[in-house]
């Protein structure tokens, strides 16, 4: 009897995590799409909540359209496999973290608080190279 | 002439598909400046600020950074940009006195919020009240969370969905206006609501 309270306040406390931790929200998806979330793969539709560590990965005609706690805006292209490594924001102090890795395929950003909070705190990684953020609109594409 | 048309082709080919990771920075969406910087390239640290608007740069290399037009941004690019969600919305709801009652000249604010939300599938409601510093810190934050619940539930009452939305009271932190404790001021007195 206590085991199964216990257990019920574990499982609580297990399913509240993701509501707490929720980084953003996707807001369109469009042909082949997924999020890949540990060894799960996910089929996100509008509304669906991301976590740290998300892979968002797009077909030959897949396209998805996202935006982060800290107002950052993703549009992913076809193609592509890009991965938010890490996601930290405060959103009383309107600071924290942000690196993504373009693996392949296209993205597109508008930078949010993170970027502006402090110089490079958004980080974007390609397979060549480190980019630091400093408040804008820009693209990185990577091919195969 | 004939012959000169595939070289064309063949040039607009190698244009429109990078072949090496690109990096091209746009102006923001308000016209602004803003800058990218490459911190690495190849594992090997350097620190290249890029800072032209409408211009691309090699991410493979050493960057060089070539301007661009942008009426002439690949049809994929310009379908990647078109396909940015809208920027978030905030608006400020104020409140009369020590009540969760809106003020009359913040009452039309709610159809407008109404409005946002039904026409951004996916979106993400949150609100965040605040009073002024008349009474007690403590109080405060209890009222400041009842004026975000009630803004809230006003939403949910008008079809949108509680699980789409979130309400926290911040009390007298984050004064609008700054004043001394103790002090009645309406601008401080109000819900923040962010759409995303």
């Amino acid at each position: 009897m206590m085991r199964r309270a216990i257990l019920t306040v574990l499982g609580l406390a297990i399913m509240a995590q993701p509501a707490w931790a929720e980084i953003g929200r996707i807001k369109r998806s469009v042909g082949a799409t997924a999020v890949e979330r540990g060894k799960a793969k996910l089929t996100p539709a509008p509304g669906f909540q991301l976590l740290p560590g998300d892979t968002l990965v797009t077909g030959k005609n897949g396209q998805m359209s996202l935006t982060f706690i800290d107002d950052t805006r993703f549009s992913v292209g076809p193609n592509s496999r890009i991965s938010v490594d890490d996601f930290t924001y405060d959103r009383t102090a309107q600071s924290g973290s942000f690196v993504t890795r373009v693996n392949r395929g296209s993205l597109a950003v508008v930078s949010g608080q993170i970027a502006k909070s402090k110089p490079d705190a958004m980080k974007v990684r390609t397979p060549t190279s480190l980019l630091g953020v400093r408040g804008t609109r820009f693209i990185v594409e990577v091919s195969k | 002439m004939n012959r000169a048309l595939p070289l064309l082709a063949a040039a607009g080919l190698l244009a429109g598909c990078a072949t090496t990771p690109t990096l091209t920075l746009l102006p923001t969406e308000e016209g602004k400046q803003g800058a990218v910087a490459v911190l690495e390239e190849n594992g090997r640290p350097m620190e290249t600020v890029v800072s032209e608007l409408n211009s691309s740069t090699n991410l493979s290399g050493t960057p060089r950074t070539r301007s661009i037009d942008p009426a002439k941004m690949s049809a994929r690019q310009r379908a990647l940009l078109d396909s940015l969600p809208p920027a978030p919305v905030r608006l400020t709801l104020y409140f009369l006195e020590g009540t969760t009652e809106l003020t009359p000249e913040s009452q039309p604010g709610l159809a407008f919020l109404i409005k946002e939300v039904s026409e951004r599938p996916g979106a993400e409601v949150q609100v965040t009240g605040y009073t002024d510093t008349l009474g007690d810190a403590d109080a405060n934050d209890r009222l400041s969370q009842q004026r975000a619940e009630e803004v809230l539930g006003v939403l949910a009452k008008h079809g949108i969905d509680p699980t789409l939305m979130s309400a926290v009271g911040r009390g007298e932190r984050n004064l609008r206006v700054a004043t001394p404790d103790g002090v009645s001021e309406a601008a401080n007195r109000r819900v923040v609501v962010t759409i995303r």
